[in-house]
């Protein structure tokens, strides 16, 4: 059995039922992509099908046989963070980190179809990802960085002289 | 209800002391007498450097390459003591932080934590204490730095100065890197007081700068313990009792897929296989069958009646006391005492990442890799299950995806370790979260009675308060005690345990205030005071949760405030600073958030708004909470934040980790509700235990108070104001006081 993973063509040969984040953790031993419910609840597990953002946890491999998945270790291009990572970066995003990857994920799938979305947007793309360190604000104002940055494609300010206000 | 013993309920409480030394508040400068300090600002310096390196001691190493290594002894679980730390060795090193390679430590005396005893993070003590000890670390390594330049230049060292990891003869403009120095510099005398920049000269103290740990977390390339992989390894889920406190009674022990093991363990039945997957099916589909303790509590219901039982039966340990408060309620008139019960739930921690453990054990050693929030605690655990010796456990540590007290408990570690000696392989244990969220160790439930009468002038002249709570102690000796005594023999740990439990509160051990803080430091005027614990235990096991006793003892006194306000017709805030003559710190807070939150002058009429004082850990905050109501459903709109926290290492981790104190206490204060029924914890999930999301979260502003008293921490001191500071703002928006968490209109 085969899918694309981050551009590479990659074969396993396990229970077609398995959920695609146990072959990306445990087969594959890509552990950027996390384990947080494992009932599609909490958004730890995201990743893209195809461009789109989809729970991991609850897509069995068999779903993405001969599809493109990229996970957040194909994000970055070699050194260059992608925008959404920049800006969570120069944003000061991740406490703990845990649930980042999937927060990420989701945002950057959003912004490839909403380039510029509002907070009802925002709203409605980033409510499957649960952040318990609270670092909501900062993700919402990552998004919007991210999408001026992508827009105007230039690096996001590294200036961090700001009041967090949302 | 009989009164219910940790022991009883568990043969393996992988519980642990937590050794409080009486922490004194001094002024600016340093600590109370006491105290004693943690090592790392002593060196050595050495004639003998191996390999070209220098390691002036156990938190910092050279390499011959000129690689800065720190080991971080304060775990990072998103608090930012990865990036303060460093900070801190960064400035006085005269080195960019980001040059500082950060390891975790493992299991060393010298690393405990210094207010505790045990090796451990919490409290929201770690930069506090380390404040001054790391500086002088690095102040010290930079003297000797130069004064090895001093020696090769043949120059002054008054005509030197350290910089960017070089020191610089201005005159000549001659410079030599701390690499080439290294040798020398380990030679040198150790100073012994090394001078400490002025504030005036700080490069990152103070600094609004960018965390160490973001780009590896947004790669995904933070390891966090559930990530660890280990050679030959295989995985581990194991069925346990859905009562508390229950009993295995039989399993299936054929029927099972090819490549799964079967083993009983202390805690259930292990299923093990060569991957979660494969382990996990195999664990859904094993027939289990358990058994109901007696001591099995039977419903909160049932729990809430046993501690009002209790209430009854005897009026508690006198923990704060003045004037005499029952002489004072008895002179007034019926009808002038306010007098209402209060109460909070259990809670779960519900940390992201789920709990796990990687362990290795075989003959005379056992490795142990998860994120742990007290390694050395850690190891008794293992030691306790396994035929290894303590000394021969060795952990190592990872990034926390998430801690909040959960992983102080190392119920876990003591389940891979099990497994792993008796399947005779390495072994990744994995949690799921309905594992996890029914197998926590949960903030304790709490009933509350409070009395108090007014005068006519609004002053508040008796105030009662019973609390009725566990003591999470009972439950933490039982690990962390041998912990204390890493020499002891195995056989003794339970005798050190139980002689912790029975000189609790003597010389030897301090007192358990879990239940009590942030009810008997009441900061408010009043002439009669009386705050009373009754140590009621229902057997539901309990640890520390983000601010522990303040997370119910806030609520229940800032609410009940709001109550006498009303009572003697006055708004909130003014009847809070009002009596806050004693308080100068956390007066100042509460002026500042009503301040900046433009009290009583909502945006606009839909608006309702609540306000919230507290301090713990040291540190002062207050919160202004404004509420929209919308189809019957509590929108919380802003939280504006006022936070004394002393002098501010990063700003923007001051105002991180308010940010994430306000959204932890909010998802607890409209959704936080672990329930029992029929002897089982009921929620599972995310589905049924509610966590706010981005489509709740409010807008949050943070205004820091410019301060030069001592750093005090930041990590739990966001989290106790916003339950009352809510509540205030419903009373205003509904009419109606809400005595208990969780808040709902429904």
């Amino acid at each position: 059995m085969k899918f694309e993973l981050n551009g590479q063509t990659v074969t396993v040969d396990v229970d077609p039922n398995m959920p695609l984040l146990w072959v990306l953790r445990d087969e594959l031993g890509m552990t950027g992509t996390k384990f947080g419910c494992g009932k599609g609840l909490c958004g730890a597990c995201t990743v893209h099908f195809n461009g789109q953002a989809i729970r991991s946890c609850v897509t069995p491999l068999a779903a993405v046989l001969d599809q493109q998945i990229t996970t957040i270790e194909g994000l970055a291009e070699g050194e260059q963070l992608h925008p959404v990572q920049q800006a969570w970066v120069d944003n000061n995003v991740p406490q703990c980190g845990y649930c980042q990857p999937g927060q990420i994920m989701s945002a950057s799938a959003l912004l490839s179809t909403n380039p510029a979305p509002d907070d009802e947007a925002i709203d409605l793309a980033m409510s499957g990802n649960i952040c318990r360190c609270g670092t909501y604000p900062r993700i919402r104002q990552a998004i919007k960085d991210a999408a001026h940055s992508m827009k105007h494609n230039v690096q996001a300010a590294s200036d961090l002289a700001y009041e967090v206000k949302v | 209800m009989k009164q219910l013993t940790s022991e009883s309920i568990r043969q393996q409480p992988s519980v642990s002391r937590r050794q409080f030394i009486k922490t004194v508040s001094v002024g600016a400068s340093g600590f109370g007498l006491g105290l004693s300090l943690p090592a790392c600002s002593s060196i050595t310096s050495s004639n003998d450097s191996v390999e070209g390196a220098w390691q002036p001691n156990a938190w910092l190493r050279f390499d011959a390459s000129g690689r800065v290594v720190f080991t971080l002894d304060r775990v990072e679980m998103g608090q930012g003591t990865y990036t303060g730390f460093a900070t801190l060795l960064a400035e006085e090193l005269e080195i960019a932080p980001e040059q500082i390679q950060v390891v975790f430590a493992g299991v060393d005396k010298v690393y405990r934590n210094a207010r505790i005893g045990i090796q451990a993070t919490g409290e929201s003590n770690s930069l506090a204490i380390n404040w001054e000890p790391l500086r002088r670390l690095g102040a010290s390594a930079r003297q000797m730095f130069v004064a090895a330049a001093s020696q090769t230049l043949q120059v002054p060292e008054a005509s030197l100065k350290a910089e960017q990891a070089k020191v610089v003869h201005a005159a000549s403009g001659r410079t030599l890197e701390y690499r080439e120095l290294i040798k020398l510099a380990a030679k040198q005398t150790v100073p012994e007081q090394p001078e400490l920049k002025s504030p005036k000269d700080y490069r990152y103290i103070g600094k609004p700068s960018q965390r160490l740990d973001s780009s590896a977390k947004v790669l995904g390339q933070a390891t966090f313990g559930i990530d660890v992989q280990h050679e030959n390894m295989r995985y581990a889920v194991v069925r346990r009792s859905p009562y508390i406190g229950g009993r295995l009674l039989d399993y299936q022990r054929d029927g099972l897929a090819p490549g799964v093991q079967v083993i009983e363990i202390e805690s259930g039945v292990a299923l093990v296989a060569d991957s979660y997957y494969l382990a996990r099916t195999a664990a859904d589909a094993l027939d289990v069958r358990w058994q109901k303790d007696d001591s099995t509590p039977e419903s909160n219901q049932a729990i809430f009646d046993y501690y009002a039982q209790e209430a009854d039966k005897q009026p508690g340990e006198l923990v704060r006391e003045q004037g005499d408060v029952e002489a004072a309620l008895q002179a007034e008139p019926e009808g002038k005492v306010l007098e209402f019960e209060y109460r909070a739930p259990f809670l779960a921690h519900a940390t992201m990442e789920p709990m796990n453990c990687v362990a290795h054990v075989r003959e005379g050693r056992a490795d142990i890799w998860t994120g742990t929030q007290a390694p050395d605690v850690a190891r008794v655990a293992v030691a306790k299950v396994t035929e290894v010796s303590l000394s021969d456990v060795h952990v190592h540590g990872q990034f926390l995806g998430g801690g909040f007290g959960r992983r102080l408990t190392q119920d876990f570690v003591a389940e891979a370790a099990e497994i792993s000696e008796k399947s005779g392989h390495p072994i990744k244990l994995v949690w799921s979260r309905e594992d996890d969220m029914q197998n926590d160790w949960y903030r304790p439930a709490s009933l509350h009675r409070l009395k108090a009468s007014l005068d006519d002038a609004g002053n508040i002249k008796a105030w009662q308060h019973q609390v009725v709570c566990p003591e999470i102690f009972d439950w933490y000796v039982w690990d962390a005690a041998p912990a204390l005594y890493p020499s002891a023999p195995k056989f003794m740990y339970g005798m050190l345990a139980r002689t912790g439990l029975l000189t609790e509160g003597g010389a030897l051990t301090p007192k358990d205030r879990s239940a009590f803080e942030g009810a008997d430091s009441l900061p408010y005027d009043c002439e009669h005071i009386a705050v009373r614990h009754v140590k009621a235990d229902a057997g539901v096991p309990i640890s520390y949760w983000r601010s522990v006793g303040h997370s119910h003892n806030a609520f229940v006194t800032e609410a009940f405030m709001d109550e006498l306000a009303h009572a003697a017709g006055q708004d909130s805030y003014q009847f809070k600073r009002d009596k806050l003559a004693s308080s100068p710190r956390l007066k100042a807070v509460l002026d500042l958030a009503a301040q900046k939150g433009n009290w009583g002058k909502p945006d606009s009429a839909k608006r309702f708004q609540g306000i919230a004082a507290h301090k713990s850990f040291h540190s002062y905050v207050a919160q202004m909470v404004e509420l929209e109501l919308e189809n019957q459903q509590i929108k919380v709109k802003k939280v504006v934040c006022a936070v004394d926290c002393g002098v501010v290492v990063n700003p923007d981790i001051v105002r991180m980790q308010m940010e994430s104190g306000i959204v932890f206490a909010l998802t607890a204060a409209l959704y936080g509700d672990i329930q029992i029924q029929d002897g089982a914890v009921l929620q599972s999930n995310f589905h049924d235990y509610q966590m706010l999301r981005m489509n709740e979260s409010p807008e949050i502003e943070v205004h820091i108070v410019d301060s030069q008293e001592a750093p005090s921490g930041v990590g739990e001191p966001g989290v106790p104001p916003l339950a009352p500071a809510l509540a205030g703002a419903l009373f205003k928006a509904t009419g109606k006081r809400f005595r208990s968490t969780p808040f709902s209109l429904a």
